[in-house]
């Protein structure tokens, strides 16, 4: 019986190590190309969590955001040749990651649709958002992360992908503007009108 | 500067990147209007708020599922690598498909000289007039090659020779007679 798991990553220099001493994303992806599996591995560490975070801004739902993750890193794996050593392999994966999440989120809105238009006028019931304001934590001058979070649910897609990259991600608007495939005056256009949308929005909690 | 322009310059203000044209404008703007200076704060602090925003991490599982599926994915893939031997059909695939295309090749070949043969005993009526034509004889015949035998290089005597130009040209300052 062969062995198919994954290969542990201890040998890979790993996240705690100094700079000089780790291998570059670029350099990994490149190894793992070659079949070095442990560097897929250590890929798999480095972003994990960074998209996480991203997918679960995006989507709303850890279960859901788990998936996408899960998906995208297999994605990786599966894919690893279409790779190429042109762009930057931090936004490759993060347009994989983000056109795996909207894809889920057209799904979910077909779904919705589809469920609402199945009931009748009078028994339809809108589901408010979950999430309360918590006044209590705006008057020190940060806004909740809970407030934040369902006012970025509130932005249109195009607005909300490339504010959490810039904002949350705190990605360069260059590489924004390759994740997204939009030209980058567009990019800052639409983080300026999508923080003023926030901003707004947050104006009305407090 | 209107209210649009300072709204469309918030990030740009923020980040630094204005000229020193456009700044010099902008701030004067805010010291204008108190409500803009509001609206400045509050966009700085979206951003803080969201810059500060804690990381969200994958579950406990979070490996061991990856690896579960990744697991799979190999199995599949190797399933796959020992099955597909040629152009994508399994080995018996492949057997069974060369056994039918050589058992419709030979079946084929069977009807094939019948109806040759049939169409060899009907002539048409094109064939028919062909048939009715005098036959050419096949040997050459002599006296039809002797008239066919003219040199073009062939010159008639009694002809004058009408290359001959020697009197007939007189060039600038001859002084023949």
């Amino acid at each position: 019986m062969m062995n198919h798991s994954l290969p542990d990553s201890s040998s890979m220099p790993s996240l705690s190590m100094p700079e000089e001493f780790r291998y570059t994303d670029e350099e990994l992806i490149a190894r793992f190309q070659d079949g070095d599996e442990q560097a897929y591995v250590e890929l798999v560490n480095r972003y994990r969590n960074r998209l996480m975070s991203f997918i679960f801004r995006f989507v709303n739902d850890m279960e859901k955001a788990e998936d996408i993750v899960q998906d995208t890193l297999m994605k990786l794996y599966t894919h690893r040749h279409f790779y190429r050593n042109i762009a930057k392999f931090s936004t490759w994966i993060y347009t994989i990651a983000g056109n795996l999440a909207k894809t889920e989120l057209r799904r979910k809105k077909r779904h919705k649709v589809t469920h609402l238009s199945h009931m009748g006028t009078e028994e339809r019931e809108y589901q408010l958002p979950s999430v309360e304001p918590e006044t209590g934590e705006t008057a020190q001058g940060h806004f909740a992360e809970k407030q934040i979070q369902k006012a970025i649910q509130e932005l249109p897609l195009h607005f909300r992908t490339v504010v959490i990259l810039r904002d949350i991600q705190e990605l360069s608007y260059e590489e924004i503007s390759k994740i997204v495939d939009v030209p980058l005056g567009t990019v800052k256009s639409r983080i300026n009108r999508a923080r003023l949308q926030l901003q707004q929005a947050l104006k009305e909690y407090r | 500067m209107d209210r649009y322009q300072f709204e469309d310059l918030i990030s740009d203000f923020i980040e630094n990147k204005l000229s020193m044209i456009q700044r010099k404008d902008f701030e004067t703007y805010l010291d204008e209007n108190p409500e803009a200076m509001q609206q400045l704060d509050s966009v700085k602090q979206v951003i803080a708020s969201m810059k500060s925003m804690p990381e969200v991490s994958t579950s406990t599982d979070f490996m061991k599922n990856l690896n579960k599926r990744i697991a799979a994915e190999k199995e599949t893939q190797s399933v796959v690598k020992t099955t597909r031997s040629f152009a994508g059909y399994t080995p018996l695939m492949a057997s069974l498909s060369a056994v039918v295309v050589v058992a419709v090749v030979l079946l084929g070949l069977e009807f094939i000289p019948e109806a040759t043969n049939q169409a060899t005993f009907t002539p048409t009526m094109a064939e028919q007039q062909v048939d009715d034509l005098p036959v050419l004889p096949t040997q050459p015949n002599d006296e039809l090659l002797a008239e066919n035998e003219d040199d073009s290089t062939h010159v008639d005597e009694d002809m004058p020779n009408t290359t001959d130009f020697k009197d007939r040209i007189q060039l600038v300052g001859d002084r023949r007679p």
